[in-house]
């Protein structure tokens, strides 16, 4: 930690220097930007779309409420947000990587919500919003691809408003040994070809597959965010804990 | 995968519910007034507590057990009667319902679906043409009726099967005449009694 150049973080299972990461992750979401919802419906069977709505479900969010989607690429959170807070609230898409930030506005414009929208090119780490400025804040599967992810749920902390939320849906650790084996098969097998036919871009599958097991699990998430100081962090496993949603709340 | 159940239960339902806003031209209008109002409902024998979302353009559910403008709580027993407002109190009165904030706001909801009233045949018509839409139509109103009727006849043939033919149950006028023997009874014993105490003294 002492020396700059000592200082590397994982890439998948790679390791690489820090400052590396960012636009080693922006390589990848750059080449997925186009097929990054087609690709999703395939991989998850679509059941993506069913995590996204329990965490709407609870963030319990009600019209008028100020909402920002970190790494919200194209924006299906976005979405279901922006319906629900209505004219008088607001929703900030705010997504590291250019390219997802115009496939998700794009996408957005074409559903016709356009009203309480705002898209920001931010990095996690350092937020460029107020102190105590969102309601809800969610980040669903980016915080994988964070560089510093103690800075990032530390920022995310301070653009909280007290009394409000963070959620994040991320991949974690299945709960059972079996479902392991065969989701071990499945991603590292079969979704890089998948990657390979549909988006011709095998490496950037398998770098999801590898980040999704680096990623820290369940328990140690849930201590990275009350060490950030979130209070009543809970989490609840989806489809086998393949998919585990945080939820801390500030005070 | 259980678990995301309701999930996918209330993502169909919201997408039906925004087919049959789409059929019925005076529901955008409607919803205007409702907009930015939420509406919890949850009926004791189910876990779910579904919260409806008025937008101006749409109504959202979603399933959470946090504060909402308005939330009732009741069984299915109770939820034919909860139509009839004037047995509200009661039901109240009997822990039957329960209901938290502005109970406008529920009737504001249930005022909204009871005058949905959804042109089906009209979507129906771009599909088979406007005469068959229409004969499908009336057959349809047809059938309400004649299952309405059957359903009362049924009633009533069960009402005259239990009460005369089987006696397991009295006629609320025989009920009527018991009661009012009883008091008679009563009030007979009562005068007695007073008798019985002036005779002593």
């Amino acid at each position: 930690m002492s020396d700059s150049k000592a200082k590397t973080t994982d890439f998948g299972f790679k390791t690489v220097a820090e400052d590396e990461k960012v636009s080693l992750v922006a390589n990848v979401f750059d080449s997925v930007a186009a097929k990054y919802d087609v690709m999703n419906d395939l991989m998850s069977f679509g059941i993506h779309r069913l995590w996204k709505r329990f965490t709407i479900d609870c963030s319990a969010v009600r019209p008028g409420q100020k909402v920002l989607d970190l790494a919200g690429g194209t924006g299906d959170l976005t979405a279901l947000f922006s319906k629900r807070v209505g004219p008088s609230g607001k929703v900030v898409l705010a997504d590291i990587n250019a390219s997802m930030l115009a496939v998700g506005r794009d996408k957005l414009r074409d559903q016709g919500l356009v009203d309480n929208i705002e898209y920001v090119q931010a990095n996690a780490e350092a937020l460029p919003f107020a102190d105590n400025s969102f309601d809800i804040i969610t980040i669903g599967f980016g915080l994988r691809n964070v560089t510093n992810k103690d800075a990032a749920l530390a920022s995310m902390f301070r653009v909280l408003k007290p009394g409000g939320r963070l959620l994040v849906l991320e991949f974690s650790k299945p709960q059972s040994e079996l479902l392991t084996k065969a989701y071990d098969l499945y991603s590292f097998k079969l979704l890089p070809k998948m990657g390979q036919l549909i988006a011709n871009d095998p490496d950037s599958y398998q770098y999801l597959a590898e980040s999704i097991r680096m990623h820290p699990d369940q328990e140690t998430l849930k201590q990275m965010m009350e060490q950030a100081g979130f209070a009543e962090v809970s989490y609840h496993n989806l489809t086998g804990g393949i998919v585990a949603l945080h939820r801390g709340y500030k005070f | 995968m259980l678990q995301l159940l309701p999930q996918m239960v209330l993502a169909l339902a919201e997408k039906a519910l925004a087919d049959i806003l789409a059929m019925d031209v005076d529901a955008k209008p409607r919803l205007k007034r409702l907009a930015g109002k939420q509406f919890a409902f949850q009926l004791q024998e189910l876990k779910l507590r579904v919260v409806l979302t008025a937008t101006d353009s749409a109504i959202l559910l979603n399933q959470h057990q946090e504060p909402v403008d308005c939330a009732i709580q009741t069984d299915l027993a109770s939820l034919k009667r909860l139509r009839d407002p004037n047995q509200l109190t009661q039901l109240i009165k009997q822990d039957a319902v329960q209901i938290e904030g502005d109970l406008q706001v529920a009737q504001q909801f249930s005022h909204f679906f009871q005058q949905l009233h959804p042109d089906w045949s009209g979507k129906l018509a771009s599909y088979i043409g406007d005469g068959m839409a229409h004969k499908v139509e009336i057959s349809v109103k047809q059938l309400a009726q004649v299952i309405a009727s059957k359903a009362q006849q049924l009633d009533q043939l069960t009402t005259e099967l239990l009460q005369d033919e089987l006696q397991l149950t009295p006629h609320p006028l025989e009920v009527e005449q018991f009661n009012a023997s009883v008091s008679r009874l009563q009030a007979r014993l009562d005068r007695l009694q007073q008798q019985l105490i002036s005779l002593q003294e």
